[in-house]
């Protein structure tokens, strides 16, 4: 790993960050960059893929989320990658999800060089969107990251506050905010050869003695760390059929959360299909059998199946949570079940893209209590 | 012009066993035709009579079966029952086989097999298939499965009692006219080309061994009546009652060994059967009633072929059979109870009594039956001195040339290998007519397939009451009643037996007078008779796919018995599902796939040879890899048997054989590296010395042997007097006289690191080598000592003589517990203490010799070789066949053939006959230009399909590949499904995540209706 600073000049965060943007751009190296940047109404920001320097205003930092950066970039990738370099910006999370997608074919990283971001945390689009603050949502971000304060948690999306990990890994670069006064210095670093070479021509310096980047890396991650088991023993609660059904009480079948869901890649989803189509005698028949039928029938059948298909990919970057019509808090519900099915599996989703996914591994000692001895 | 042809294209069996039905088929497959010469009114033979078989416990009958329907309904095969072999006139090629076909008196053209005749016949006699247990009509159906399924008139009676009284009241009521009881005898002169012997062998009759008290005593049975008891469709129902007073025995007990390894009446061999059996039905017995308790007197309990002792072991372990080592002195009755009172000595030679409610003899096979001498003396065959047929041990399915044998008419044995040698000798016969195959066969023509894809269900229903299998439990009536009521249901109709021939016939007319569509079979299970009622659909004009089957036996009545009620909702609501799913089958088109004419075979060892040469001998083009320098396998580490084969000279013709055959291509120090493709289109990579070769062949067998045990105990590899048997077989090999010296003593410990908890499995062979060993060394000085130490010894079959020969040459037989293993004290000279239970005392023996019988482990190759061509493994580390009884030699991976010790540890003869039959059924495949594809193969829906893959990674054929479209312009990346190499499994279907792969047959939208049936209901 090679680590620099790239110097922020007029306390101009973004402005510095842009212009490192438009420099790796103009180097030749890499004909696009995908990056997340306002629409006109500046209500939002979204993956924009870029081809002209002059076109990027991009905001690495806006705390939002409104779509799946990783299936963007599965959408770039799947049918033909890219013949040349293109550099794609992705939060932590986003990157796990991005080398799911690619142990599961949907996405490629060839000539993908990914530029990881720190996370400080995003914001629910509407949130974002009406911000009630004077300032905006990314200075304010800024200024919570520069003064250490936690003024922004009370904003955060459920999902960021437990944050499996806001530090990226598996980047070739990384802009990193913390360990550094981002509105003097933001710490760049390469961890790939393409990395490497990318910045190495770039108006960087390099980086001083010490080991303040590491420290705050560990602090965070341990803060997280505590957050997230804290959350986990409050969730405990949710266990056996009576209290799932009575969670997913809200849910209207409206599948929302697929859509939303980077993991989600099937074309259409089952529930969506003819399968369950039925005769009108039998849904007659089920309800002469109990007096009652609920309809629709299968959004219960729908949320645990999804969650069976899903979870042991899970991210938790919480898109399902935010795409939820009626405020289902689901990761109360994914979170530990992706903690613990992961366990089960001894999988660490989006951690190495040559970990295979559990449901291609065979192992025979795998589940022994289950079935015969 | 038709190619002239020397040979006659057709085979005549001789006998309808198992072997026989086994050979016809086999032979009517490769496309001869096929004459069946029955002497009783049925086929089946005394597979037919048995209940369960061992090791599997299947039901027998459930699973011949269909052989006898598939024999029945075959083009090329001809059925001739009642009919007695009189005479055999010409040469190989070119025979006629004169017989006579005594009068049925019924006209099977015409016989329904409704049963009325029966009803009205006023004449009772003995029912023979039940040995008399209980009394059947002078018309009668033999079975209720029999084929031809048609009635008998039995004029003769049974010599005590008198037969058909010509009263003619069947011929008045007879609906279908089809008793005539002026039929005459026919002279038969069948021309054919080779004759195959499969006439079995009779069971012993214990009456002429009166201390059993068999016939004098009513509550002693032999081990064939005891089958009927056992037997759903038997006297008793299934119901264990013993016949004195029809009370339920508890204590019952199994006597092993009568008529057999019995010089008294001159049956100095082993039965080879007998002690599976006894094992099979005690077990059964224990699961009819669980307060039973058996007893096994027994001399050995000879466990030798593949998962035999683990069977004993579960006998003994969980169903608490006792086992009790003794010499049986007398069977009597107590007059008052009809109890019987067993006076046996023991292994410590104490004389004991017992009292039994029942006592079970377990008789063998006899080889002295009348019609055996009979047919022996027309056909002028040499007979052995247990008046069984003679053959080579290198040669062991021929007699004479184009005359060939088959099951237990060459030596007492189990099922398997009967079957083996069927279709060995439908090699035999297959080689010696190849110039006129297909020249005297018809092609089966179906009618054109009606379309009913579109059509709006119309499902026939026909419900089995299986005797009283499911009809016993499962008020099968008030069923037919609740399935009327489903929906699309348009015909009703219940069965004493849906297998049966006649009900076929049934099953094709309503089809096409109720214009049905769909058919459900409300029965047992599809494994062994779907294929069956597949066919019938295809004689109506239907896809055979338009069929499904509900099991309401084994998952309903036979696991229900004690609570019938439940038992017939449960019926309801299981067929309930089915008919939800049959309303949504459609159509299946097979994928028709070519097939090269040409073999590999892997393994140059005796059955990798024998196999080559059998499938070069027929005409097909084979490749033979073997992975050392020189061809002969394990036949290196062999020098001589004690039937007088001269190894060296064994592998020196066979390698000169094999090498000259201008159709067999051997490679040697070469191995297989790669393997891609399916049946009938293998494309496979060979690594030679030299070169990488590829070629395409269709079919594989897979022989790579095995090797012996090395072991780790007693001394072995530190001290130079302990030797493993094929190592002092070696030595024996060059020893003259007067390299053994007077005295010299040899100990020989069997089962060394073998049957116990490491290696679970008898190895067969060791034995017999031991007992040629001693007897070499015997032979080489008699004043040499030999002793050698068993647990039980395996000398089955007529090979018993040899260890009777050995005893009486002085070698000593010591048997020794498990428990109580031999111990070996090697301070100065070696000396082997063993526990004596006579004596009741720790025998000390002085030794110049050690010699551990280790037997062998599986090829470390098998893993390998298994993976490459997907075929499994049992628990010991050897192939494992499709089936064990059924279908010894074939995978169930189509294409895939074993043969020799890779399958088990076996004789050389035996690894011969079993190489011969894997080339018959290899040879059933490479005869046809094309095959069809498994018809439940899975497909893709490309609009649903994301490319993800993981179907590739769990898919254990390589069957599905991931594929770059372009439709439409537009590039689509999708899996894709070779047809040829899915098997079916169904393992991609479930672990799609997307449902984008669906299985024919099983797709969504029919298996979700059945969940949404059982679910709603």
């Amino acid at each position: 790993m090679t680590q620099k600073v790239l110097k922020v000049k007029d306390n101009d965060v973004l402005g510095s960050t842009n212009e490192f943007l438009r420099h790796l751009l103009s180097s030749g190296k890499i004909q696009a960059l995908l990056v997340p940047q306002s629409i006109p109404s500046k209500k939002v920001v979204y993956p924009v893929l870029i081809a002209d320097p002059k076109k990027l205003h991009a905001d690495i930092i806006a705390p939002v989320l409104p779509v799946a950066t990783a299936t963007v970039v599965s959408k770039i990738t799947k049918v033909q990658p890219p013949s040349k370099p293109i550099g794609v910006v992705l939060r932590s999370c986003q990157i796990r999800a991005l080398i799911e997608l690619v142990k599961l074919n949907q996405a490629s990283l060839t000539n993908i060089v990914l530029i990881g971001v720190d996370c400080p945390g995003t914001f629910p689009i509407n949130t974002y969107a009406g911000f009630p603050e004077k300032k905006t949502p990314t200075h304010f971000i800024i200024d919570a990251i520069t003064k250490k304060t936690n003024d922004a948690e009370q904003y955060l999306r459920s999902a960021c506050k437990v944050c499996k990990d806001p530090i990226p890994t598996n980047a070739d670069i990384i802009l990193g905010f913390y360990g550094t006064d981002i509105e003097k210095e933001i710490i760049v670093e390469a961890h790939s050869e393409i990395g490497k070479d990318l910045l190495k021509d770039l108006p960087l310096e390099d980086e001083k003695e010490g080991n303040a980047r590491e420290k705050a890396v560990k602090e965070i991650r341990e803060e997280k760390d505590k957050k997230r088991a804290m959350f986990l023993k409050e969730k405990e609660g949710i266990k056996g059929i009576e209290k799932v059904a009575e969670f997913f009480d809200k849910c209207v079948n409206c599948h929302n959360c697929r859509q939303a869901c980077p993991i989600c890649y099937c074309k259409e989803c089952l529930f969506d299909s003819s399968v369950f189509d039925a005769e009108a005698y039998k849904f007659i028949r089920r309800a002469e059998n109990k007096g009652l039928f609920k309809m629709p029938s299968d959004a219960l059948l729908f949320q645990l199946g999804r969650m069976n298909h899903m979870i042991l990919s899970c991210v938790e970057c919480g898109l399902c949570e935010q795409a939820c019509p009626n405020t289902i808090p689901l990761m109360e519900v994914f979170i530990p079940a992706a903690e613990n099915a992961q366990k089960e599996f001894e999988y660490h989703p989006g951690k190495d893209k040559t970990e295979k996914v559990p449901m291609i591994v065979y192992r025979e000692d795998e589940f022994l209590e289950v079935g015969e001895k | 012009m038709s190619k002239k042809s020397e040979t006659i294209g057709a085979v005549a069996v001789i006998g309808g066993g198992i072997a026989g039905v086994q050979a016809a088929l086999d032979l009517a497959d490769m496309g001869y035709k096929v004459y069946v010469l029955e002497k009783s009114p049925s086929i089946g033979g005394v597979m037919a009579q048995l209940d369960k078989t061992f090791p599997t416990n299947d039901c027998s009958m459930c699973i011949l079966s269909p052989k006898l329907v598939d024999c029945a309904r075959h083009q090329n095969i001809e059925i001739l029952t009642n009919t007695m072999v009189e005479g055999l006139e010409g040469n190989p090629g070119n025979f006629t086989v004169k017989a006579l076909k005594k009068p049925r008196y019924i006209d099977l053209e015409k016989c329904t097999s409704c049963g009325s005749c029966e009803a009205v016949c006023p004449v009772s006699l003995p029912n023979a298939f039940e040995y008399g247990l209980v009394k059947r009509k002078a018309i009668y159906k033999p079975f209720p499965q029999a084929i031809p399924n048609a009635y008998v008139i039995d004029k003769e009676g049974d010599g005590k009692h008198r037969g058909c009284v010509d009263c003619m009241r069947c011929v008045k009521e007879c609906k279908s006219g089809a008793i005539n009881h002026e039929q005459k005898a026919e002279q038969l002169s069948i021309h054919v080309g080779a004759v195959i012997i499969a006439a079995g062998s009779p069971p012993f009759d214990p009456v002429i061994k009166p201390e059993f008290g068999y016939k004098k005593y009513k509550n002693v049975l032999t081990s064939v009546e005891f089958e009927r008891v056992l037997s759903a469709s038997g006297p008793t129902q299934g119901k264990i009652l013993r016949p004195s007073d029809q009370k339920h025995p508890t204590k019952v007990a199994w006597v092993h060994c009568v008529g057999s390894r019995d010089a008294s009446v001159n049956h100095e061999y082993c039965s080879a059967m007998c002690c599976m059996y006894t094992a099979k039905e005690a077990i059964i017995a224990k699961e009819h009633a669980s307060d039973i308790e058996p007893t096994v007197f027994y001399i050995d309990v000879r466990s030798y072929g593949k998962d035999f002792d683990k069977y004993i072991n579960r006998a003994k372990k969980e169903h608490h059979l006792r086992y009790v080592r003794s010499r049986i002195s007398e069977i009597t009755e107590d007059p008052k109870t009809k109890d019987l009172i067993i006076k046996y000595e023991d292994d410590k030679g104490d004389f004991k009594e017992e009292t039994y409610n029942l006592v079970v003899l377990s008789v063998g096979l006899c080889g002295a039956g009348e019609r055996r001498n009979e047919l022996m003396d027309i056909l002028g065959f040499d007979a052995n001195e247990f008046k069984y047929v003679r053959t080579s041990p290198d040669d062991p399915v021929v007699i004479k040339p184009g005359v060939f044998v088959a099951g237990s008419f060459l030596e007492p044995q189990a099922i398997p290998e009967s079957v083996m040698q069927a279709s060995a000798a439908a090699a035999n016969a297959a080689a010696l007519l190849k110039d006129s195959r297909g020249t005297l066969v018809k092609e089966k023509k179906y009618p054109v397939e009606k379309n009913v894809s579109a059509e709006k269900p119309r499902i026939g229903v026909f419900l089995c009451h299986c005797g009283i299998n499911i009809g016993g439990y499962v008020d099968v009536p008030a069923v037919a009643e609740y399935v009327r009521s489903l929906p699309d249901v348009a015909f009703v109709e219940t069965n004493v037996y849906t297998c049966s021939e006649d009900t076929q016939k049934k099953i094709v007319d309503a089809i096409k007078k109720y214009d049905l569509n769909r058919i459900l079979v409300a029965a047992c299970t599809p494994r062994t008779h779907e294929p069956l009622f597949q066919k019938s659909l295809r004689d109506a004009g239907l896809n055979p796919y338009l069929l499904e089957m509900t099991n309401i036996r084994e998952q309903c009545s036979w696991v229900h018995m004690d609570e019938p009620r439940k038992a017939t909702e449960k019926a309801k609501q299981l067929i309930a599902m089915t008919v939800a799913k049959t309303r949504f089958l459609q159509p299946i088109q097979e994928a028709e796939i070519p097939v090269l004419q040409k073999a590999l075979v892997i393994g140059g060892g005796i059955a990798g040879m024998t196999a080559a040469l059998s499938l070069a001998d027929q005409g097909y083009e084979t490749v033979l890899v073997e992975k050392e320098s020189k061809l002969g396998g394990y036949l290196h580490k062999m020098y001589y048997t004690v039937d007088g084969l001269d190894i060296p000279r064994l592998i020196k013709q066979m390698t000169e054989k094999v090498s000259k055959h201008p159709l067999i291509k051997v490679h040697t120090s070469s191995q297989v590296k790669s393997l891609k493709g399916y049946v009938g289109s293998y494309e496979s990579e060979i690594q030679t010395p030299t070169e990488a070769i590829s070629f395409s062949h269709g079919v594989i067998v897979v022989a790579i042997g095995a090797d012996e045990y090395k072991p780790h105990t007693y001394q072995y590899s530190k001290d130079s007097r302990v030797l493993t048997q094929s190592e002092l077989e070696k030595d024996l090999s060059v020893l003259k006289k007067e390299d053994i010296r007077d005295g010299e003593t040899f100990v020989m410990i069997q089962c060394v690191e073998s049957r116990d908890e490491k290696r679970p499995y008898c190895s067969r062979i060791c034995c017999m080598q031991a007992v040629k060993n001693a007897l070499k060394i015997k032979e080489l000085n008699p004043r040499a000592e030999v002793f050698l130490l068993y647990r039980d010894l395996m000398t089955y079959g007529f090979k018993e003589k040899f260890y009777k020969d050995a005893r009486e040459k002085g070698v000593m037989f010591l048997q020794y517990d498990p428990e109580k293993k031999p111990e070996l004290e090697s301070k100065n000279g070696l000396v082997v203490k063993v526990y004596e239970p006579m004596l009741g005392e720790l025998l000390k023996i002085p030794t110049d010799h050690l010699i551990l019988s280790t037997g062998l482990q599986p090829n470390p190759d098998n893993p390998v070789i298994g993976k490459l061509l997907k075929v499994p493994l049992n628990e010991d580390g050897f192939f494992l066949e499709a089936h064990v009884k059924l279908r010894p030699v074939d995978f169930s991976t189509r294409g895939v053939f074993v043969a020799g010790n890779c399958h088990v540890p076996k004789f050389i003869s035996e690894s011969m006959y079993q190489a011969q039959a894997a080339a018959a059924r290899a040879a059933t495949i490479l005869c046809k230009p094309t095959l069809k594809a498994e018809p439940n193969v899975v497909f893709v829906d490309d609009d649903l399909c994301s490319g993800c893959s993981i179907c590739i990674s769990v898919c254990p054929y390589n069957a599905i590949e991931r594929v770059e479209e372009e439709i439409n312009g537009k590039k689509v990346i999708h899996a894709k499904v070779n047809e040829g190499l899915c098997q079916g499994c169904g393992t991609c279907v479930s672990a799609c995540p997307s449902s984008a792969i669906q299985q024919q047959g099983f797709k969504d939208k029919q298996l979700l209706p059945m969940i949404d049936e059982i679910t709603s209901s």
